[in-house]
């Protein structure tokens, strides 16, 4: 048995405000193996969005360990963090947080530009992104002149890009329709299972969590259910 | 290089914005670019020190106000270093009017020896024999000619103010020099000591040829020598500081030009610095956004720096291009004002010109610095949850 990809130990998370402290996770444990698909649920407040942004380095612990594979993620500097974090995760968010500026090819290149990557082989990294998603007729089209489920298509194709070890979403569904959320839903599936991405999705919804190959459920800080998927019906073909 | 493409589109994300604020970049730098002329006026070298004039000019001690004895002219030519003297005397009065535009130098004179002190200029028209013959005759400069379109035999009423007397001159010459100042007229000091008795004998200043600059250096001591016990002494001075002394009568004009000059970069880097950090918090969101997909402080500070440095830039070429081409007509127009004698001068430079960029770039950069830092320093998590 091979060693978990994501190790989170005995995670405290406090935030500070004027007039007191919140205890967002108080000694969190969880591990997440190498292909898993795994959903997080929980009310409001429970921290679900606060163990993507700890994994993914955006945020800090005020105790506690986080690895990922051999990588601790709170041992790094904020510089080291950044190159980590362009290499290793990929991060999908709820409001799709695209460019307004630039056309969803140039959205997609942005993770790319980081790298020693020449233009050519960008494009070529993009237009694949691209045809995983579905949207190659739509790469010179600006944010505003696509659809929300086209929106976050670019979105996902923007955080597979750069062929990340992880990939975090935020609620990827929260802000569509039944429809475009099914799509999306559909795509985040397939790259778990097509292309064994290691996947954290955080959300409120039951049928998105039952994408999934493990439910965790969160209150109070705390890993409250830990609720694994018959993995048969997600065998792959 | 390949994120400038991303740099020119957030520049002009909002372009009348952006456009704006290249704007208020533009105007200033022009009138940057022209005070920086005007500055280079003041500092420009004595061409006739560089072409070895060696000119001196002797007036009362003082001010020029106060007249000096013109038998003085005799004593000092008979200096050792002397090549020749000439008599001036300032008439001024009124051509047409009295608004700047025919405003020009009007100058009592010796005709016999005056060619001789300022050997730079040339007749290129009649001669001051021609001159010499006739007492009413004046000679004019060659811009005076252009402006006016005088020829030889026509005649110039003069109506006097200091001195109350009305002279009425004949052309007989046209002269040039080499820096293209020929802009002043010139007529027979015993024509006016004619008119006016009163005056004969006296003289403003008596204009010297030295034959080196040795002797430049030591008439300067030697001619105040002669005259420091006399009711009339004398100040002795290269034809520079003379021509200094008058600017010097402005107050420090240069002091007040670089004043402006630094009041205008300064209110130019706050307009500047305000659409910048109006830009910066518009993109909180993008710019965390950014730091999530792994760009680190230091480039987000790049990014923005950037972003105002390409707008300064644009502002300042824009700027510069609008000088350079509407520079000779922009002097002429001042030529026609109380300025005209500063504007015939005027010139710009490569001084001029680099001057601008560093300008340019010194804006771009104080604009910027203060939103790219805040934006860098943000906290990644401030910024995703940012509602704007």
């Amino acid at each position: 048995m091979s060693a978990p990809l994501i190790r989170l130990v005995d995670i405290v998370k406090i935030y500070k405000t004027h007039a007191s402290e919140i205890t967002v996770l108080s000694g969190l444990n969880l591990t997440v193996d190498e292909g898993e698909f795994v959903a997080i649920m929980g009310p409001s407040g429970s921290g679900k969005t606060t163990i993507l942004n700890l994994i993914a380095g955006i945020d800090t612990t005020t105790y506690g360990r986080i690895f990922v594979g051999s990588d601790e993620v709170t041992a790094m500097s904020e510089s080291e963090l950044a190159t980590w974090r362009s290499q290793h995760i990929g991060f999908i968010f709820q409001f799709y947080n695209l460019i307004p500026s630039l056309t969803a090819y140039e959205n997609i290149e942005l993770p790319l530009l980081l790298t020693s990557l020449s233009k050519f082989d960008r494009k070529k990294h993009v237009l694949t992104a691209l045809e995983i998603v579905g949207l190659t007729d739509r790469m010179s089209h600006y944010p505003r002149q696509l659809s929300g489920g086209q929106e976050q298509r670019v979105g996902i194709a923007r955080a597979i890009v750069t062929d990340p070890t992880i990939l975090l979403a935020d609620e990827p569904t929260g802000n569509l329709d039944a429809n475009s959320a099914e799509e999306i839903l559909h795509l985040i599936e397939s790259l778990n299972i097509k292309f064994k991405k290691t996947i954290l999705m955080v959300t409120h919804d039951p049928n998105a969590a039952s994408r999934s190959s493990r439910i965790i459920r969160l209150d109070k800080g705390l890993s409250k259910e830990d609720l694994i998927i018959d993995k048969i019906q997600f065998s792959s073909t | 290089m390949k994120y400038i493409p991303f740099l020119f589109k957030n520049v002009f994300r909002k372009k009348t914005r952006s456009i704006l604020t290249i704007l208020s970049i533009v105007l200033p730098l022009i009138l940057i670019c022209l005070l920086s002329s005007f500055l280079s006026v003041f500092e420009q070298t004595d061409e006739a020190e560089t072409r070895g004039m060696f000119r001196l000019v002797t007036r009362h001690k003082v001010g020029l106000t106060n007249l000096i004895p013109s038998s003085y002219l005799d004593k000092i030519s008979d200096l050792d270093g002397v090549l020749s003297a000439t008599k001036f005397l300032w008439f001024g009065g009124t051509y047409i009017d009295e608004s700047a535009k025919n405003f020009f130098a009007r100058f009592a004179t010796e005709p016999q020896t005056l060619l001789q002190v300022f050997d730079d200029a040339s007749m290129v028209e009649g001669s001051t024999k021609d001159w010499e013959r006739d007492t009413s005759g004046c000679i004019v400069g060659e811009e005076l000619i252009k402006k006016y379109g005088w020829r030889i035999g026509d005649q110039i009423v003069l109506k006097g103010n200091i001195y109350p007397v009305t002279l009425q001159l004949t052309i007989r010459g046209i002269y040039s020099v080499p820096s293209g100042r020929a802009d002043a007229l010139f007529f027979n000091l015993k024509y006016l000591e004619e008119a006016l008795p009163t005056i004969k004998g006296k003289v403003g200043t008596i204009w010297i040829k030295a034959k080196d600059p040795e002797s430049a250096t030591r008439l300067s001591t030697q001619i105040d020598g002669l005259f420091e016990n006399s009711p009339y002494p004398t100040k002795t001075e290269s034809e520079k500081a003379f021509q200094m002394g008058f600017v010097s009568m402005l107050g420090d004009i240069k002091l007040l030009i670089t004043s402006m000059g630094v009041i205008i970069v300064l209110v130019v880097i706050l307009i500047a610095a305000n659409t910048i950090s109006i830009s910066a918090r518009e993109r909180i969101r993008e710019i965390a956004l950014l730091r999530t997909l792994g760009y680190s402080r230091l480039m987000i500070l790049f990014f923005i720096l950037s972003e105002s440095l390409i707008m300064s830039l644009i502002g300042g070429l824009i700027g510069i291009i609008i000088f350079v081409l509407t520079f000779n007509p922009l002097r002429s127009f001042l030529a026609t004002t109380p300025l005209g004698d500063l504007a015939n001068s005027l010139t710009y430079t490569a001084d001029t010109i680099i001057l601008a960029f560093i300008v340019t770039t010194l804006v771009g950069i104080f604009s910027g610095i203060v939103p790219a830092i805040g934006s860098s320093r943000r906290p990644i998590i401030v910024g995703i949850r940012y509602i704007g």
